[in-house]
């Protein structure tokens, strides 16, 4: 019998509430608040009561997916980065670096999102981005 | 204590200890074995609680025949008695290592060192219920006023089920209160009261008051108090002190045919809340 409580944080909103995942036998079975956390001080809303369904779903998206002909296939992540890089490549010598976006996400870290405007900035060549804590 | 539980793991007495270890500064609950067993040096009584053998109830789901030692404060041994009588866990799986504990009417003379009194606002003083009143104050309100206060306090929940799921002593596979027909299950505000007296009806004869429901509350909704209502029901009728025997509970309708008499039924006195 292997049991551990795996200190994280909850990924679903920017709060980042300190969550312990419960694992039983390399399962995770269930989701606690973490009582010593400085952010959500043993308490958590019924999102991240719920963590452990959804990293136990069926339903879970585990690899990227390519639209092709009007379906979703299965790929692995060096592929679907350079698929993505090639459009973006072709899309900014056809309409400039202007017409792509970048929006980045609460659930990320500040680090993270200091990277995606670096690469909108610097890589892409556009000022707009934008967050979801604006939308 | 930790040569004790080291040697409880050495010699097989138990398979586990459930006692925490401090994790980057935080002390979480931790599983102890044999295999680790140098662990144990690390071993901490933590002042943050967590239902122990609540995460022992899902060990014994796995192997039913688990061995499993626990570090107990006595709202984690009454919890355990609770557990024993509804079947969850079975007294001779289970060895304890006594650790102190909080104040409680089911155990006056204690200290523990995180049921600690917050500082209630005024508002809520006015218009709710102060989380550290007795339950004498409370009922003292009377019927009306002490109705206001609890809706008051009811239309604050989010319906985190938090209360539900960090209770040592609610095991059920069905819940009533995930059950469309009983309690409306989608939007916010919750079917009040019914939310909250579905399950305060539920605790009594099970509630421990262990407080990590209202520990977990994020709305700060005084459920220590609510719970300890129907069990002071349970008290004055049937002479039942949750978690305190094996004894079962006066409200079981199932399993094994209820013993317990009623007591003498005494004249009411003080006024109802
Ligand atoms: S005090 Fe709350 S968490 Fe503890 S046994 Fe009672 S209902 Fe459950
Ligand atoms: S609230 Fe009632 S039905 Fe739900 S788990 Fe607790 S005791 Fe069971
Ligand atoms: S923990 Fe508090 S807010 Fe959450 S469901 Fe229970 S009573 Fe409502």
């Amino acid at each position: 019998m292997e049991c551990k409580l795996v200190p994280s944080v909850c990924s679903y909103c920017g709060t980042g509430c300190g969550v312990l995942f419960e694992v039983i036998n390399n399962k995770i079975v269930g989701t606690l608040p973490m009582k010593t956390h400085p952010v959500n001080e043993g308490k958590l809303c019924i999102k991240g009561w719920n963590l452990h369904e959804h990293v136990n779903s069926i339903l879970r998206l585990k690899q990227p997916l390519v639209k092709t002909f009007g379906r979703f296939m299965k790929t692995d992540w060096d592929e679907a980065i350079q698929l993505t890089a090639d459009r973006f490549k072709e899309i900014i010598a056809k309409h400039g670096p202007d017409s792509i976006g970048v929006l980045v996400s609460a659930k990320i870290t500040n680090e993270e999102n200091y990277l995606a405007q670096k690469l909108a900035r610097a890589v892409i060549g556009t000022n707009n981005v934008d967050h979801c804590a604006r939308l | 204590m930790k040569e004790q539980i080291k040697s409880w793991l050495e010699q097989g007495t138990v398979d586990v200890f459930l006692g925490y270890r401090e994790v980057d500064h935080h002390p979480i609950p931790w599983c102890f074995t044999q295999e680790a067993i140098e662990e144990v040096d690390d071993l901490v009584v933590s002042p943050a609680r967590y239902s122990l053998e609540k995460i022992a109830t899902h060990m014994a789901a796995e192997d039913p025949d688990i061995r499993i030692g626990m570090l107990a404060r006595d709202c984690n041994n009454r919890a355990l008695n609770v557990l024993y009588v509804w079947n969850q866990l079975r007294p001779e799986q289970v060895v304890t290592v006594e650790a102190n504990c909080c104040p409680s009417p089911l155990k006056e003379h204690a200290d523990c060192s995180y049921l600690e009194p917050g500082t209630v606002g005024a508002y809520k003083k006015a218009v709710g219920i102060d989380n550290h009143l007795r339950l004498e104050a409370v009922e003292a309100y009377g019927p009306e006023e002490g109705r206001n206060r609890w809706m008051y306090e009811f239309q604050k929940c989010i319906k985190c089920y938090g209360c539900r799921n960090i209770c040592p002593v609610c095991f059920c596979r069905e819940c009533s209160l995930d059950h469309d027909d009983l309690v409306g299950t989608g939007p916010l505000l919750p079917d009040i009261p019914i939310f909250h007296l579905v399950r305060a009806v539920h605790m009594a004869g099970r509630c421990i008051d262990c407080g990590l429901c209202e520990d977990a509350c994020p709305m700060d909704i005084p459920l220590r108090l609510l719970y300890q209502k129907v069990n002071r029901i349970a008290m004055d009728l049937f002479d039942y002190r949750t978690g305190t025997s094996g004894d079962q509970p006066p409200f079981s309708i199932l399993g094994d045919r209820v013993t317990l008499e009623p007591k003498p039924i005494q004249p009411v006195t003080g006024a109802e809340a």
